[in-house]
């Protein structure tokens, strides 16, 4: 049932994310330009628009804003923090020092992911590194190492993007989030890191639930704890580097998107992490829709903007209860 | 009587070109900030920390008054030796200080008005952003350094030098809709910012509609749907690999034209090089006028 109410809401947001816009697209027409492109007729017109602009857009939304969900609830089970997300552990700030790089040096727009990846990899060794106390990862320890590590790559983003002064504005809508150009190549492109990182978290999710009794209970009931965080983090490393690459940082889903889920549908991770995904999704797409129709223009200020307050909210409801 | 008349006549065109010839110190005026500033006395040492005012200074002759610029200031040829201040963002205060300048010429952004009034410096803000500022800017600025008549015979110039080209491309009977890209986010030019002006008088017709503002940020959707005759600012390469882009009909025909560097300085900058500049569009948008 509540599967179902998220699920059409996803939909509902694929559809209306494909029909609204600059231009308007009457239902029949996004459907027949969809069932032209499907089968390879010639695209004329709005065809154009839906088929080879929106459509993308709305389906890298949708894998961005659920690879982020995935991972910010996969990391605040993991490391039993509510404040964790995939800027947790320096995730996010090396993704993202890894593609501007890429983007302030002009290299192929493929090798932008690969960069993210090595550097969101690299960050998170560092992390880990700094984190360690013996063969253990202590969650406050890893949460501020974690920030060092991310405060630290930002600093060294925003030096770049200081120095690239001919790119900057491309660099800067990138750090404040935009699904601007991101074409069918960059969904193809994306889509392995968010199948094979969020798959992998999905997976783990029974695992998450037995560590929610505890460390030391997880350990007794067989499950290798260290090493669960080890998987839960390169798996998240993955499916981030991948949101992360085209579209930029951002803020919020990852983080909110999974309280939401937890505060309508209970904590058990095996429903938390797939409708995180599902809401995640919605959520980005509707978010990209507010984006280009208003003058906030990119939908990483809009995230910002409306998953702050409505967070709050939340959780003043929540204690009044 | 008739030569009293002319007396009088000669005595008062006198005084009036007299006038016009010399600025008056002080001089009092409302900077781009919005302050009141009083120029004490004729600036001799200046720091401009904006291109388009290094520019202008230097084709008013003033540019002997010039002891420092900022990063990008890079034209005339003189400029280039003068010691760097920094950008708009990272200013080196301290530098401009040790200058010791009278004045100190600045653009409404950065904040730099603040710590260099507090060490006693006179400060002007002036950035011109529309067309017609551009003119207006360079005659203040001819006020303030006392370069008047200069600035006067600067603007003429650039006037006849735009009216030279307006008469060629102004009778054209196909003029190509246009979308000019000034940064790849995508962020285009509206027609009433001085570069949307440029466009125009090059014999375009821009796409983007007044309504979206100066500088605006486009959504894709609608460069594609307005389906430009002529995309400026992009090279074939990245405009072809953008999706859906291949349907515009500027792509069709082949004509995407990235802007020389030289050219997109001269159009960025709101300065003496204006004419330049719009002789150089109006090459791209109608070779065939100038052959």
């Amino acid at each position: 049932m509540k599967t179902a109410g998220l699920v059409l809401l996803l939909l509902s947001a694929v559809v209306l994310g494909t029909g609204l816009g600059s231009v308007n697209v009457p239902p029949g027409e996004v459907l027949g330009a969809l069932w032209r492109g499907v089968t390879g007729q010639e695209l004329a017109g709005n065809d154009v628009i839906v088929w080879q602009i929106r459509l993308p857009r709305v389906v890298m939304g949708v894998l961005v804003g659920a690879s982020l969900s995935v991972c910010g609830g996969a990391f605040q089970g993991v490391f039993r923090n509510p404040l964790a997300d995939p800027y947790l552990l320096g995730v996010a700030s090396g993704s993202a020092l890894g593609a501007t790089i890429a983007i302030v040096s002009g290299w192929p727009r493929t090798l932008i992911p690969v960069t993210a990846l090595l550097l969101a990899l690299a960050a998170v060794t560092c992390t880990l590194a700094l984190a360690r106390e013996g063969r253990r990862f202590p969650p406050n320890r890893l949460i501020l190492a974690g920030v060092v590590v991310g405060s630290v790559l930002s600093a060294a983003t925003t030096a770049l993007i200081l120095r690239g002064e001919d790119r900057a504005r491309q660099v800067l809508a990138y750090t404040l989030g935009d699904l601007g150009f991101s074409g069918w190549p960059d969904v193809l492109t994306v889509l392995p890191y968010a199948a094979l990182g969020g798959g992998a978290l999905l997976l783990l999710a029974r695992a998450l639930d037995t560590l929610q009794l505890g460390e030391l209970t997880a350990r007794s009931l067989g499950v290798p704890v260290e090493r669960l965080r080890l998987i839960t983090v390169v798996a998240a490393s993955v499916a981030t580097a991948g949101a992360v690459a085209y579209v930029g940082v951002i803020g919020f889903v990852g983080l909110i998107v999974p309280h939401v889920v937890r505060l309508m549908f209970g904590p058990g991770h095996r429903t938390l992490l797939p409708l995180s995904a599902l809401l995640g999704g919605a959520l980005l797409v509707y978010a990209d829709l507010l984006a280009r129709t208003t003058p906030l223009s990119q939908v990483g200020i809009v995230t910002t903007l409306l998953g702050g307050p409505f967070f709050l909210w939340l959780l003043r409801r929540q204690s009044s209860e | 009587m008739n030569r009293t008349f002319l007396t009088a006549a000669l005595t008062g065109f006198l005084t009036l070109g007299g006038a016009s010839a010399a600025t008056s110190y002080p001089l009092t005026l409302k900077d781009d900030l919005g302050r009141t500033v009083t120029v004490k006395a004729e600036p001799r040492r200046i720091v401009s920390m904006l291109p388009s005012t290094s520019e202008t200074l230097c084709a008013i002759a003033a540019c002997e008054k010039l002891v420092g610029v900022d990063a990008y200031s890079d034209y005339p040829q003189a400029v280039m030796k003068l010691p760097k201040m920094g950008g708009l963002y990272d200013p080196n205060i301290e530098a401009i200080i040790a200058q010791k300048p009278d004045l100190v010429l600045v653009s409404q952004y950065g904040k730099l008005e603040g710590p260099l009034t507090q060490a006693g410096i006179t400060v002007v803000a002036v950035n011109p952003e529309t067309y017609d500022e551009v003119f207006s800017k360079t005659l203040t600025l001819g006020r303030i350094v006392n370069r008047e008549a200069q600035a006067r015979a600067l603007v003429t110039r650039m006037k006849s030098d735009i009216a030279r080209v307006e008469i060629l491309t102004r009778n054209v009977v196909r003029k190509p809709t246009a979308y000019l890209e000034i940064d790849p986010t995508p962020y285009s030019v509206g027609p009433n910012s001085f570069m949307g002006v440029l466009l125009t008088k090059a014999g375009a017709r821009n796409i983007i509609p007044a309504s979206m503002g100066d500088f605006p940020k486009v959504d894709p959707e609608f460069i594609v749907k307005a389906n430009p005759q002529l995309i400026l600012g992009v090279d074939a390469k990245t405009a072809g690999a953008r999706p859906g882009w291949n349907s515009i009909s500027a792509l069709k025909t082949g004509r995407v034209v990235n802007i020389p560097a030289e050219l997109n300085t001269m159009l960025g900058r709101p300065g003496p090089r204006l004419p330049q500049a719009l002789r150089g569009l109006a090459k791209i948008v109608h070779p065939e006028l100038f052959k």
